[in-house]
């Protein structure tokens, strides 16, 4: 739907004519959508005005951040939170982060480093928003999703603005919860189908201890960067397993005893990946290291709080993997290799290389829930990737799954993906084919419900959830302004 | 190479967004984390690197819909190659030659940018790209006495560039450079008013066609004189002859050397000494297109190996901005007595850009003293006194913007540090 020149003019008035655009020769930048109007708001005060307009006109509005990913109907307005940039508080006495949409996680955590802070990183990358909605390398330490949630600004969809938690009776931003509205199950910014309906436009992040050092020390010239040593009290090692079995009892040892400040369970593909620079370096690295390990495995990465700390988790690590018969992947202890990894896997630098790189796209399958029971499932699904391999639909990863532990094993995500040239409809469709099928025998075994399953038969087993997420979303949007769909990635 | 022959890398683009920032590892705070100019500035994605190669993706298949604000987006880029830098550090794909690409398209479609029309009038009336340039190319000379590399036998000819040729305030660059040449006793001649431009910054701006001209006319006369060796003051020249001329395999065997490069050599074969003292803490601007575009060009053709993987055979390497010249402009501010060095954040392949490049000097005086502004305050934020650089285009257009704005910063030449030290 085309904007008319006075609809337009109302909403150029709010932002100013350099950041509203309804020329076509914008749109393909931003999801092949034709956009009614592209907006970039600067300030909370300017999504409000713009969602009461967009109220006012009846018209479907999205947000985005870096806006990596997402799924956007024609002729609604995008609102591209790219100006909204600025971290607006670290609280280190607090630990917590108060963020606007488009501050990337890499600058916020070059922030909290020097400060010994960090924080949790989706795992899509650094360069995508420090802000809400995250799992990823470092769960282990930092938890992830909704759990680091803390106070929240919100538009809502009819433009009110809502400030949840401790934000919602004072100007403090330590809590999510209280005292004041929670709504933690509505401000979750990806409840299934959709996501929240409205921007959030500030939002504060929990913050953890970082005993690692205040940079990396990074030498050399992309992409052959390399530390110039490794920090002191830091170790990173990649551990295979003679059964998936064994690792899951080292994984949950690790977890209980809390040694591992990160624990990735990548597989031997995606270590290729990182340590690579290229396509064809990458397959080779895959073929020759895959010769190397045992069985499944993880990489981990462990900070001492000092000396005694580190040795004495060292240690426990040793006994731990000795004692279900694990075996460390030799390339990863060159320094040059177990550097640039552990950098890479603290400040998230490399999922590109795990995902796009090889064929420039990917779909995946990801799980929060008890690792047991997801492994268990994501084995079949691995199996299931193999008639995709053996046509040449996908990269081969050797069938591979991957996951990590959350807050020490408390929790765990598993995740399994394919990844493939888009250009190929062939191999596209046997991808989704894949991807229907796995959520659909996660259901129907009753492994889990993903979100990404079909709604219609999940949402009856869980108390019919979707559609009181539905109901919820019809009360919050009387005017249907804000569709559901779209990303905070 | 021609865009079509770039669609797979177009298609490769996930939006990922790393071509708008320096490499994450590099990421030392909040400030000094952009790398592209152009969507720092105006901010639809639009104007990054994956939104240009979403566009001509886009374009390639419906057709090409040329719009004004297209054509914003096209000539509003420096071509600085950051964006490639960064994204290359985990994608096979190419970035920067598709942009470069779809901005020849638009100049052969005759989208053109009336202010840089202008300024390639004046390249083929007077073979500058300085408009209004008077006076003769080799009148800054007159006086001094140097060879005439055209006619007479010389180890090293001096390709002083059009900036350094025609602006008053720049010919003190090659007057710095004669007399460091003339100390280390380097056999070297210039060509003159038989100079030209070598078409470097009108391929920048989409002008092929003028672009190949002048490398002809260049070339021409570097083989009829015998040149073995050229040196240039000019991280544009720089480009030019070196990657530009072996792209469309014009450089032949010439040997081409920064002056920086060449001053580097000189101190380290002992020819040159740098005996006085210049007591100045300065940081080192590294210029695009002697730095991450300063890399040579690789000639390579290949078809893509049907399947899963973006390879091809045979392999292609990537030119990924990491073979420019990054260590001898520094090694040689570490040569003179008294000068201190400090890095700024964003340096060497993934230096933020002075904003002179691309046209964009030209087309958009704004946008480019905006850029310098950036990198200007970045400087400042090192505690350095002068920002050195090693290119007439990035230090007229830091001068000009301090001029504008206000700092107490200097602006610096290599060569004028290193002739304050002979």
């Amino acid at each position: 739907m085309a904007l008319n020149k006075e609809v337009y003019k109302e909403f150029e008035d709010v932002v100013g004519e350099e950041n509203i655009c309804n020329d076509p020769a914008i749109m393909p930048a931003y999801f092949s959508t034709e956009f009614a109007a592209v907006i970039l708001p600067g300030n909370t005060a300017e999504v409000q005005a713009i969602v009461k307009l967009c109220n006012k006109h009846k018209m479907q509005f999205r947000p985005i951040c870096t806006g990596w990913t997402g799924m956007f109907p024609p002729g609604i307005i995008l609102l591209d939170l790219r100006r909204m940039n600025r971290i607006i508080e670290i609280n280190e006495k607090n630990m917590y982060a108060v963020v606007e949409p488009y501050v990337i996680s890499s600058q916020l955590q070059a922030e909290l480093m020097k400060r010994g802070l960090n924080f949790c990183i989706k795992g899509a990358g650094t360069n995508c928003t420090a802000m809400l909605r995250g799992h990823g390398h470092m769960d282990q330490t930092t938890s992830g999703d909704d759990r680091n949630h803390l106070a929240i600004e919100w538009i809502t969809p009819e433009g009110d603005i809502v400030r949840s938690g401790s934000l919602g009776s004072s100007d403090e931003w330590f809590c999510g919860d209280g005292p004041g509205p929670s709504l933690r199950s509505i401000l979750t910014s990806a409840v299934p189908p959709g996501v929240t309906p409205g921007v959030f436009t500030k939002a504060a992040v929990k913050l953890y201890h970082w005993s690692g050092p205040s940079a990396y020390p990074v030498e050399g010239i992309s992409p052959h960067y390399s530390l110039s040593e490794i920090p002191p009290n830091m170790m990173a090692r990649y551990f295979s397993f003679p059964s998936v079995e064994k690792m899951w009892q080292a994984e949950l040892k690790i977890g209980e005893s809390e040694i591992c400040f990160e624990l990735m369970g990548f597989n031997i593909s995606m270590v290729a990946a990182n340590i690579t620079t290229s396509n064809e370096e990458e397959e080779e690295t895959f073929n020759r290291l895959n010769k190397e390990v045992q069985g499944p495995g993880f990489f981990v990465i462990v900070v001492g709080d000092t000396p005694a700390d580190f040795e004495y988790k060292q240690r426990v690590l040793e006994k731990i993997v000795s004692e279900n018969d694990g075996k460390s992947l030799k390339a990863v202890e060159d320094p040059r290799i177990e550097g640039i990894l552990m950098c890479q896997c603290t400040r998230i630098s490399a999922s590109i290389r795990e995902t796009f790189r090889n064929g420039g796209a990917f779909n995946s399958i990801p799980i929060m829930g008890q690792r047991d029971l997801t492994i268990k499932w994501a084995i079949g699904a691995g199996k299931a990737k193999e008639p995709l391999i053996e046509k040449g639909y996908i990269v081969d990863d050797g069938g591979a799954f991957f996951g990590w532990g959350v807050e020490q094993g408390h929790l765990g995500k598993t995740e399994i993906f394919c990844k493939f040239d888009p250009g190929n409809p062939e191999a596209k469709a046997a991808v989704e084919g894949w991807q229907k099928e796995q959520n659909r025998r996660a259901f129907t075994e009753r492994y889990f419900a993903s979100t990404m399953g079909p709604q219609d038969e999940i949402g009856p087993a869980l108390l019919n959830y979707h559609l009181w997420w539905q109901k919820i979303t019809e009360a919050l949007d009387p005017n249907g302004v804000s569709p559901s769909g779209g990303s905070l990635v | 190479m021609a865009l079509e022959d770039y669609r797979g890398d177009m298609e490769m683009c996930c939006r990922c967004s790393t071509c708008k920032f320096i490499p994450m590892q590099k990421v030392k705070g909040a400030q000094y984390v952009n790398v592209c100019p152009s969507i720092a500035k105006y901010n639809f994605h639009a104007y990054s690197a994956g939104g240009r190669l979403n566009i001509a993706a886009a374009m390639l298949k419906d057709g090409f819909k040329y719009t004004d604000k297209l054509l914003d987006i096209v000539y509003n880029c420096q071509l600085c190659g950051a964006c490639g830098v960064s994204c290359n550090y985990a994608m096979d794909m190419e970035v920067l030659q598709p942009i470069s690409e779809f901005r020849l398209r638009c100049v052969e479609d005759g989208k053109t940018n009336p202010a840089l029309d202008k300024v390639i009038a004046g390249l083929q009336k007077q073979g500058t790209m300085v408009p209004g340039a008077k006076g003769k190319r080799g009148d800054w000379a007159t006086g001094l006495k140097l060879k005439d590399a055209t006619k007479e036998k010389v180890d090293v000819l001096y390709h002083v560039g059009c900036l350094t040729s025609y602006d008053k305030n720049m010919q003190k660059l090659a007057k710095a450079t004669v007399k460091i040449l003339q100390k280390a006793g380097v056999n070297f001649g210039i060509a003159g008013n038989a100079e030209t431009c070598c078409g470097g910054r009108a391929y920048q701006m989409g002008y092929k066609e003028d672009f190949l001209n002048q490398a002809k006319k260049n070339m021409d006369m570097i083989k009829k004189a015998g040149i073995k060796t050229l040196v240039t003051g000019c991280a544009d020249g720089y480009q030019a002859f070196k990657v530009l001329y072996d792209k469309y395999n014009l450089k032949g065997d010439l040997e081409v050397l920064h002056i920086s490069e060449y001053i580097d050599k000189l101190i380290k074969d002992g020819k040159l000494k740098l005996n006085k003292k210049v007591n100045l803490n300065v940081t080192y601007h590294d210029p695009c297109r002697l730095g991450r575009l300063g890399e040579p060009w690789i000639h390579w053709e290949g078809k893509k190996v049907p399947g899963d993987r973006f390879v091809f055979d045979p392999p292609k390497e990537y030119r990924r901005g990491t073979k420019g010249v990054y260590e001898p402009p520094r090694d040689v501010l570490k040569s003179i007595p008294g000068v201190k060095l400090t890095e700024m954040t964003r340096i060497k392949e993934y230096a933020w850009c002075c904003g002179a490049g691309g046209g964009v000097n030209e087309s958009n005086p704004g946008f480019a003293r905006w850029t310098a502004r950036e990198r200007i305050e970045e400087a400042g934020s090192t505690g350095a006194e002068a920002i050195v650089t090693a290119c007439p285009w990035c230090e007229k257009n830091f001068s000009e913007t301090i001029k504008e704005n206000g700092s107490n910063l200097k602006v610096y030449d290599i060569v004028e540090l290193v002739e304050k030290a002979i």
